[in-house]
């Protein structure tokens, strides 16, 4: 018998007990850019992004993750961000390879709509087919030693972010 | 192996280190409680996901079969294990069949849990733990002490001697952003190289096929999308339903965690990109044991956020390593009997009941309830040391009976001091309750 | 109103003073109380030690004690909690009240003569807290509450203070504090400690457990810090 039979033998129905359904009452009133500081990201105007990154990479779609090792400064486009938690999701389709916003020294991100929590953020993902997206909060981080905060663990550096609203 | 207490002993020995050790992780339950108080919907969402898992558990296996079809459909390869030596067998046969010889592992407790990293090395592979507080106890040959924080029983001293043993940096350094930024050099350069990435699952979505992988540092992903060959491990527990669900599980997981509002990436990984191959192996490993006893059921609905290690006033005070198990703290109290009664007797009764765990644990499991239920099964088992045996059957018969109470009351009253000796382990760092003349029903009987 | 006084065996044994303190209270408050003479334990003791197979004959004699009463009250939250939890027999279940509680809940005592002038530590006994549900928890979202506090509002001259960490178990934990006795003993000298650095004189709480435990680390340390059951107070003249 293979393992799967013998798994899916061992599972006996329990008594039904339903699904509760979207959560309701969730709270919506949060701040975006309060939460990207959490996270320890910044917002700037596009003025200031041109002052702090005037030599940036918008990059085209490339199939080795390998040949971005050496960027610095990459800039991409957001889909939306999140207000409660100041997370950004980003599609495989808005990015030059998978690995980009997580090779790359620092990280620039466009974002136009702000959704206030992660229940919305979720309906915004109702149709959502992309092979691969991620929610991003902030610059990469580790406090594996100690509990000390350390910015820049394996990921970006730093994260910028840019609102159009 | 060391039982809980000895170990906890030898662990307490050394009182600055424990005081520290307690005091770190009080901090990161202060940041959870922080974090969970300004939403006033928290304790409605630990309830709503408390209830999507009994739903998916009701539901388990029809929800393992859709997740599979949906993944199939997306390209992913989904492989069953009953156990751990099957789980083992098939990473290595996908490893083998790429011909790495050294991959890349993000945290996964699931293959500390199968011993892969050893199975593995004696097949001559290597694997190279990214998570940075992994790779500190990886180099140190040490197990995680903590689910999340794998290195916290160390201090920033020892992690600055095993860098420089292992890693070349100045001696006597130990600044963690230095320390970090040479492991970050250091583990860029396996990433680059690495064709084969392992990483655990935190959630698998049934609707979907698709799977999610939390971190903070980005190691998860800086291994998947740079390898041609992800191996994704998971328990069969880690299914939920629906995408929408992940909202809540989201909102819980990180806050409970660490205090954070959210891990920095939170991946949903839905298809390989193009020329990868994905894998899924889905473990039982005595899961469905559990799933089949109602009174531990609820274990499976754990996240692992170790929101119960923090809180526990035991593990604070005892260090992961106490519990001799993968999985330490209050949760692998519970987990590791199903695994083997014998071996971890002991862990059931490593807690005071106090029920700080149950309380804040986003997904409600009844933690303490079910430490007590295992000591009933664990001493109906036979696994008490017969002079327990003895001596609590003797007190079961003695307040039984009043007459015979009385008696021995007055008895243990009137010869008290015979219990100021070293072999009475109260004594030892405590003085024994004074006796009174009377008890009260003596008093009472003469008011 | 009829009261059964539910004596745990380590009270009667040890602190037979919580126990007078309880009755004398009940009865100041209008109770009828009854002592069941041939009462010993509520079978926690095996129980928690994973024999709750043996409890028979216990749990037999404390329904035989106390079947009787609509109104069980014992000064112990750990002993009331293990009844609701745990005894075979459905009215004893439902009958049984920790004495905080009774007053707050049942009797609704809003005024007492008591007069206590000293400053005291809390002790949130776990059983009591999380268990009975006698003060909201740090743990949960809830808003806080408080029917020890509520009671020693009622008490002249006390001073209530809380230790840095509110609701930490102090490690007593049944056979725990001798079976893990290194563990026990450290979480038992953390929560003196904090109790110590507010200058308490007393550390008072609604469990005699907590505090015999507390109280064994207190006298090994020659502290000057005392122990005190709630009740002792609420019913100090």
């Amino acid at each position: 018998m293979s393992a799967r039979e013998q798994i899916l033998g061992k599972i006996e129905p329990l008594a039904e007990i339903k699904h509760p359904g979207a959560f309701q009452g969730a709270s919506e009133d949060f701040d975006f850019k309060a939460s990207l500081e959490l996270v320890g990201a910044r917002m700037v105007s596009p003025e200031e992004l041109e002052r702090i990154f005037p030599n940036r990479q918008r990059l085209e779609k490339t199939l080795d993750g390998l040949s971005l090792a050496e960027v610095e400064v990459l800039e991409i486009d957001g889909a939306f961000g999140v207000a409660e938690n100041g997370a950004i999701w980003l599609t495989e389709e808005a990015l030059p390879h998978r690995v980009a916003p997580f090779i790359c020294q620092h990280l620039v991100i466009h974002v136009q709509k702000i959704v206030p929590n992660m229940h919305a953020a979720y309906e915004e993902l109702t149709n959502q087919t992309t092979g691969f997206g991620l929610f991003l909060a902030g610059p990469s981080k580790t406090a594996d030693i100690e509990q000390s905060l350390v910015i820049g663990a394996h990921g970006a550096r730093s994260l910028t972010v840019v609102i159009h609203a | 192996m060391l039982s809980h207490s000895e170990a906890s002993e030898n662990f307490i020995a050394d009182a600055e280190r424990t005081d520290w050790h307690d005091e770190t992780l009080w901090f990161v339950r202060a940041k959870r409680d922080k974090a969970s108080k300004v939403l006033p919907e928290w304790e409605a969402l630990r309830e709503h996901a408390s209830q999507v898992k009994d739903h998916t558990l009701a539901n388990l296996g029809e929800y393992l079969v859709a997740f599979e079809a949906k993944a199939n459909a997306n390209g992913i390869h989904v492989h069953w294990a009953a156990d751990a030596a099957e789980h083992n067998a098939i990473v290595h046969k996908i490893i083998a069949d790429q011909g790495s010889k050294i991959l890349v592992k993000s945290k996964s407790m699931l293959t500390e849990e199968c011993h892969l990293n050893d199975y593995l090395a004696e097949k001559g592979i290597e694997v190279v733990d990214t998570d940075l507080g992994e790779r500190i106890v990886q180099f140190r040959n040490e197990a995680p002490s903590h689910i999340v924080l794998p290195a916290i029983h160390l201090k920033k001293e020892d992690v600055g001697e095993t860098f420089h043993k292992h890693l070349g940096t100045p001696k006597g350094n130990k600044d963690p952003q230095f320390l970090t930024e040479a492991a970050r050099q250091h583990l860029r350069g396996h990433f680059l190289a690495s064709e084969v990435a392992i990483t655990g699952v935190n959630f698998a979505i049934a609707e979907t096929g698709e799977f999610v992988v939390c971190t903070n540092e980005g190691n998860a992903d800086m291994g998947a999308h740079l390898a041609k060959v992800h191996i994704a491990c998971m328990g069969i527990e880690k299914i939920i339903p629906k995408r929408a669900d992940l909202a809540v599980f989201l909102r819980l997981l990180a806050r409970s965690a660490t205090g954070q509002l959210i891990t920095t990436y939170s991946s949903h990984f839905h298809k390989p990109r193009e020329g990868q191959e994905m894998h899924i192996v889905l473990l039982d490993n005595g899961r469905t044991r559990q799933l089949a006893d109602p009174k531990y059921k609820n274990s499976l609905k754990c996240i692992r956020c170790a929101a119960c290690f923090n809180t526990c006033p035991v593990y604070r005070r005892s260090g992961g390593h106490s519990y001799h198990q993968p999985v330490a703290g209050p949760i692998g109290s519970i987990l590791a009997p199903n695994i083997d009664k014998k071996a971890n007797a002991d862990l059931p009764f490593a807690s005071t009941l106090c029920g700080s765990c149950s309380n804040v644990c986003p997904v409600k499991i009844n933690i303490h309830e079910q430490l007590w239920f295992w000591r009933q099964d664990l001493m109906a088992a036979g696994l008490a040391p017969i002079g327990k045996s003895i001596g609590m059957k003797l007190m079961a018969y003695t307040l039984a009976h009043p007459a015979i109470y009385r008696l021995g009351g007055s008895l243990l009253r009137r010869f008290s001091g015979l219990l100021n000796s070293g072999l009475n382990p109260w004594y030892k760092q405590r003085e024994m309750p004074q006796a009174p003349k009377e008890s009260f029903q003596e008093w009472y009987k003469k008011r | 109103m009829r009261v059964a006084l539910f004596v745990p065996c380590y009270i009667d044994q040890f602190y037979p003073q919580v126990a007078v303190a309880s009755l004398e209270l009940l009865e100041k408050l209008g109770c009828e109380v009854i002592v069941p003479t041939d009462q010993t334990c509520c079978g926690q003791p095996m129980a928690n030690s994973g024999f709750a197979s043996s409890t028979e004959g216990c749990d037999a004699n404390f329904t035989q004690n106390f079947e009787g009463f609509d109104y069980i009250v014992g000064p112990s939250g750990s002993c009331v909690l293990h009844l609701k939890e745990h005894h075979p027999s459905e009215k004893i279940r439902n009958s049984v009240y920790e004495i905080c509680e009774f007053l707050t809940d049942v009797l609704k005592v809003s005024a007492l003569s008591a007069t206590f002038p000293h400053r005291v530590g809390l002790h949130q006994s776990c059983h009591g807290q999380r268990g009975l549900r006698l003060s909201s928890m740090s743990e949960r979202n809830e808003k806080p509450y408080s029917k020890l506090e509520d009671l020693l509002s009622l008490v002249n001259g006390v001073e209530v203070v809380m230790p840095e960490r509110e609701d930490e178990c102090c490690g007593f934990g049944g056979t725990f504090c001798v079976t893990e006795e290194a563990v026990s003993v450290k979480m038992g000298q953390d929560r003196i400690k904090e109790h110590a650095a507010n200058a308490v004189d007393y550390i008072v709480g609604a469990d005699t457990s907590c505090l015999m435990h507390m109280e064994g680390i207190l006298r090994r340390q020659g502290s000057k810090v005392q122990v005190k059951h709630i009740v002792e107070i609420l019913n100090h003249a």
